[in-house]
């Protein structure tokens, strides 16, 4: 699942024309630049690698459960980390929903 | 996530810990294993651990293990000749050789570990509490 990035320029710049010739005593038509990469980039990023961390301590604890894999503590310690990342995704979400009802009970 | 490289250093500290205490286990184990001669007879071993020096530290400690440098060692002790004559790796003299385990030694390390063991998983706890915490602030107004 991606979330596109909601971007203004990207339509723009199908209207503007590429480039228009410099005239002389006036500066050139500013170029338009692509739009960096957006919040909702950012959160995919944020919940992929969080889901990576979730799926490795899982294939750890299943490897312990089977007799083998890494020490317990170094299991233990990833299942933890799992654990806080998700908590820094969820708190993450929790803002970022206040910010939205922020924004929605604002008098227009 | 910053957090990690706290989780990281006790679980080297844990790894190094865990490693004296399997060690320790080994040479309780073959306290009593006589040997055929005085050469051929289990050597106790120990850990040494070694810390990596702080700026190298520092670098790894958002990667790598870093923190302990740990190393095997076999102790260079005599062993313990027992008198035994009916033993069948007793020598001309019906002296038995056993390894040169100080039981003693062994136990205190064994303690001194398991401590140490308990000392890295409470800080790693801490700075867990800590994570927690910082992820609390500005929550429920």
């Amino acid at each position: 699942m991606s979330i596109e990035p909601v971007s203004l320029t990207a339509g723009l710049s199908a209207i503007l024309p590429a480039a228009t010739p410099a005239v002389d005593g006036f500066l050139p038509p500013a170029t338009v630049q692509q739009p960096a990469p957006g919040f909702g980039d950012m959160v995919t990023r944020g919940i992929d690698s969080v889901n990576d961390t979730l799926v490795k301590a899982d294939n750890e604890v299943r490897q312990v459960a089977a007799g083998g894999g890494p020490s317990l503590h170094e299991v233990m310690i990833h299942l933890e980390e799992a654990r806080l990342s998700f908590q820094l995704l969820a708190q993450v979400r929790n803002r970022l929903l206040d910010a939205y009802q922020e924004v929605m009970r604002m008098q227009v | 996530m910053d957090y990690r490289a706290a989780f990281q250093i006790s679980a080297a500290g844990m790894a190094a810990e865990k490693l004296r205490l399997d060690v320790t286990a080994l040479n309780l184990a073959n306290m009593h294993a006589a040997g055929t001669s005085a050469e051929q007879v289990y050597r106790p071993q120990r850990v040494v651990t070694q810390t990596v020096s702080f700026s190298q530290q520092f670098g790894q400690l958002a990667g790598a293990m870093a923190g302990v440098q740990t190393t095997v060692v076999l102790q260079n002790v005599a062993p313990r000749m027992v008198y035994e004559p009916g033993h069948p790796y007793a020598n001309a003299k019906g002296m038995v050789a056993y390894p040169g385990v100080d039981n003693v030694t062994e136990m205190v390390t064994l303690n001194t570990a398991l401590r140490a063991y308990e000392a890295n998983v409470t800080a790693m706890n801490a700075a867990r509490t800590m994570a927690a915490r910082a992820l609390d602030i500005g929550g429920q107004q």
